[in-house]
């Protein structure tokens, strides 16, 4: 019966590790440590390390409710599905080298289902009737667009440097020619900018501008739809750091077991604080602005790149 | 073709500390026009007034608002004291003088980091908050309170200044110019900023004074009025002081201008401590006020503070008129709301520095 | 002030003398005018002096009659004080002039019942939309203080 420890071994990654559990962890542990940092950036201190375990449990105990005529199904439905797509996605982003499941194109997969959220997102504007919910709704798309080509286009430098459309083997390449960063910066930057803008950070929290339309899409919702949101939001953070570094800055493999993970860490949260710091340092754009920037900055710089990419290769 | 929507700014909205209620009509990212009520926070405070005493009163009036509360009650004392043909002592005008220009400091430092917070730099907000805590312990050593400091008095004023204190209070001014430095080299320099502000909310000079605005939006614009100059009177005629003014008249010349206002009014403070007269710091007033009117105008942080005092012979006034900065400035707010970006909206409502409890009395 | 300016002025706009000018403490000039030719003065001060600054408009109720009060400065203080009956006060907008004093006029208007011609936004400023009855600055019916 060799189907029982494989049975075991898919319900440990999907359950434990680097599934629900382990994702679960990372995502609060990083919410933790980028409220800390942007803290310490504005002269403050900074909430303590149980503070995102502290307001998940809140919001659950939160009653439930949503103005008359938003669809409840539906708007209960949509953190679910983005939930699990995040967490599928996180199935084979490679951590410190072990990836539970892994074929080749599933880079491809992993960028599709990380789009999923977004999409999402814009419904939940779509569903909850509300000015406030439309309007960034309406925002979320506008910035999509504006991002999302520059970030593909970035991140397809290492595929194509790397020779292939499978993380893994975009990794192992990497132990032998060297950290993808060193040949591809402008694609680095290029990706964390597009990274900033799909997880909503300041400067590019358009879609949710506390000052001009109050929560955005995420406005009508509360307990537990919201806490599922959070988690949702956590985790994508968590997927989309990983990626960074497997892409750029990916040679866990080849080290020593312990050493690796530790590499790997350092890495992430180097990345992390990256992000954290441009959080704290600029003040939000306008969507016209970002789609300015997007379309007459971003896309040039990034085929600027690919270009050189593909003549180093020739 | 995108449907209207109508968007209510207020009475409660992240974006606003005081209740006013905006609504925009919206196509898409455009705001068509906007519409605005004020009165949520009315009090009738004129009302109030003329059924209490000179000396009651003054309570009430320092209670308008809370970032401008010396001003207010400084000039309503002014105004009571003229209509009693009182001569304050020369030190009263000094030490008044000192809490309106810390007052002024204080209150362009919270109005900087309301912007800031409203255009998403946090950062900016945290800084300029901690550095007012400086001005606000300044005024608590002086006078016990760090928002209503109440040291006015008909004929006077009730606190008095030591040479421990004046050495405190410089020093303590002395730990934030430098922050101000800063404050002014980022909103020169850094690029998201201007990005968000200049341009934003283009208030020309013509527009300006057909809405008679006053204060620092006025200034901005081009506007050369200042009641500190414009009105000579102790301890002003003695002071060396410049007028700032822009000329572009957007968010970004009306931060500019509050800033280095900011540095005029830490000079002026320099000047006061140095140039304090010795002397009492009250007289004493008579209850009943002989009839007369007189009209009384000082420089609140917002602009021209105006005072009508009609009095009939009793203890109580007949009428008080106030007017404060706020409300011509609110005037051209459906001027300036009209055909800008949504995203534009909250800068454009925090540019105008409202301060509604001001504005509804 | 030069009074000459403003005696000059006060016979543009066809007022008979005597005139009613008074010094009020800080500098500040009070004359008395007719209602109906407050529009053309505020005209003739626009046109000849181009620092014009309107402070406030004052509205009160003096016991005897209702007293609207424009305050100017012109590089020093200038009050027009124009005199209305109890029993429908009325008076012409400067709004066309002026549109800043909209703010000033609605809130007068709400507060001691008078009304402006020409003046297009009526809407109450200050008192809430549930205000039914009553002027809050008139000085008559002083005992009924439950309204």
């Amino acid at each position: 019966m060799d189907i029982i420890p494989d049975v075991i071994k898919s319900l440990f990654n999907l359950l434990i590790f680097p599934g629900f559990a382990f994702l679960l962890f990372c995502g609060w542990a990083f919410d933790w440590l980028d409220r800390k940092i942007i803290a310490r950036f504005q002269g403050r201190v900074g909430p303590p390390w149980y503070q995102p375990v502290a307001d998940f449990i809140k919001l659950l105990g939160k009653e439930d409710v949503m103005p008359t005529g938003s669809q409840t199904f539906v708007a209960l439905l949509l953190p679910v599905i983005s939930l699990a797509a995040v967490l599928t996605a996180g199935l084979y982003v490679p951590i410190a080298g072990y990836s539970a499941l892994s074929f080749e194109g599933d880079f491809i997969v992993v960028l599709f289902l990380l789009g999923i959220p977004t999409l999402a997102y814009f419904l939940a504007g779509w569903v909850s009737v509300g000015v406030y919910s439309i309007l960034g709704g309406n925002r979320s798309l506008l910035q999509y667009f504006s991002y999302e080509v520059p970030f593909l286009l970035a991140l397809s430098g290492p595929a194509i440097m790397g020779g292939s459309w499978q993380i893994g083997r975009i990794v192992s390449v990497q132990n032998t020619s060297g950290w993808f960063l060193f040949f591809q910066p402008l694609g680095f930057v290029l990706a964390l900018i597009g990274l900033i803008g799909k997880l909503k950070r300041n400067p590019l929290d358009i879609p949710k501008a506390k000052s001009e339309i109050l929560a955005g899409p995420l406005t009508e919702f509360t307990g537990r739809k919201l806490a599922l949101w959070h988690m949702t939001i956590n985790m994508q953070t968590v997927v989309g750091i990983f990626l960074l570094v497997n892409l750029f800055l990916g040679n866990a493999q080849a080290l020593h077991d312990i050493f690796g993970v530790l590499m790997f860490t350092v890495q992430v949260l180097i990345i992390l604080s990256l992000l954290s710091t441009a959080s704290s340092l600029f003040a939000r754009l306008r969507i016209d602005q970002l789609a300015g920037f997007g379309w007459k900055i971003l896309v040039p710089l990034s085929l600027v790149q690919l270009t050189f990419i593909i003549l180093m290769g020739v | 073709m995108m449907t209207k929507l109508k968007i209510p700014i207020g009475p409660h909205h992240p974006l606003l500390k005081e209740p006013i209620s905006f609504l925009l009509t919206v196509e898409g990212e455009r705001v068509l026009e906007s519409s605005m009520r004020l009165g949520y926070v009315h009090r009738g405070i004129e009302r109030l007034c003329q059924e209490r005493t000179y000396v009651q009163a003054v309570h009430l009036i320092e209670r308008i608002c809370g970032i401008c509360s010396h001003v207010h009650s400084t000039a309503y004392s002014h105004a009571v004291e003229t209509l009693l043909g009182l001569e304050v002592p020369l030190r009263t005008h000094y030490i008044r003088a000192l809490l309106c220009e810390l007052e002024r400091i204080h209150s362009h430092l919270l109005w900087l980091g309301v912007l800031a917070k409203n255009i998403g730099l946090d950062t900016v907000f945290m800084y300029t908050w901690r550095d007012r805590e400086i001005v606000l312990d300044i005024m608590e050593e002086l006078s016990g309170g760090r928002v209503s400091h109440t040291i006015n008095i008909i004929g006077g004023v009730k606190i008095d200044l030591d040479q421990k204190m004046m050495d405190m209070i410089s020093e303590k001014l002395e730990e934030l110019a430098p922050k101000l430095t800063i404050a002014l080299g980022l909103f020169e320099n850094e690029p998201t900023v201007r990005l968000r502000t200049q341009g934003i909310g283009v208030i020309t000079k013509e527009v300006a004074r057909r809405h008679c605005v006053v204060g620092p939006i006025a200034r901005a614009s081009g506007v050369d009025i200042d009641v500190r100059r414009d009105v000579p009177r102790p301890p002003y005629n003695n002071l060396e002081f410049n007028v700032i003014t822009h000329t572009d008249g957007d968010v970004w010349a009306r931060t500019l201008v509050r800033i280095m206002e900011t540095r005029e009014s830490h000079r002026l403070i320099q000047q006061i401590l140095s140039q304090l007269p010795p002397g009492d710091i009250s007289v004493k007033a008579k209850r009943r006020v002989s009839p007369g009117e007189v009209v009384s105008r000082f420089e609140a942080p917002r602009g021209e503070l105006f005072y009508y005092i009609r009095s009939d012979g009793s203890d109580q006034p007949a009428r008080i008129k106030i007017r404060t900065p706020t409300l011509p400035a609110l005037s051209t707010l459906p001027e300036q709301l009209r055909d800008v970006n949504l995203a534009d909206a909250p800068v454009i409502l925090s540019g105008v520095d409202l301060c509604i409890a001001c504005a509804d009395r | 002030m030069e009074l000459n300016w403003l005696q000059d002025i006060l016979t543009k706009i066809e007022c008979v003398g005597p005139f009613d000018i008074r010094r009020l403490p800080e500098d500040e000039t009070w004359v008395v005018i007719p209602f109906d030719k407050v529009f053309d003065f505020v005209k003739f001060i626009m046109e000849d002096d181009s620092t014009w600054h309107l402070s406030t408009i004052t509205g009160q109720d003096t016991g005897s009659q209702i007293e609207l009060l424009y305050h100017f400065w012109l590089g020093h203080g200038l009050t027009i004080c124009a005199r209305l009956a109890y029993e429908n006060p009325q008076i012409k907008s400067i709004t066309a002039l002026i549109p800043g004093a909209a703010f000033y006029e609605r809130e007068a208007a709400e507060m001691l019942g008078i009304s402006f011609t020409d003046l297009k936004d009526e809407s109450v400023l200050l008192l809430s939309d549930a205000w039914v009855k009553g002027w809050p600055l008139r000085k008559e019916k002083k005992e009924k203080h439950d309204d």
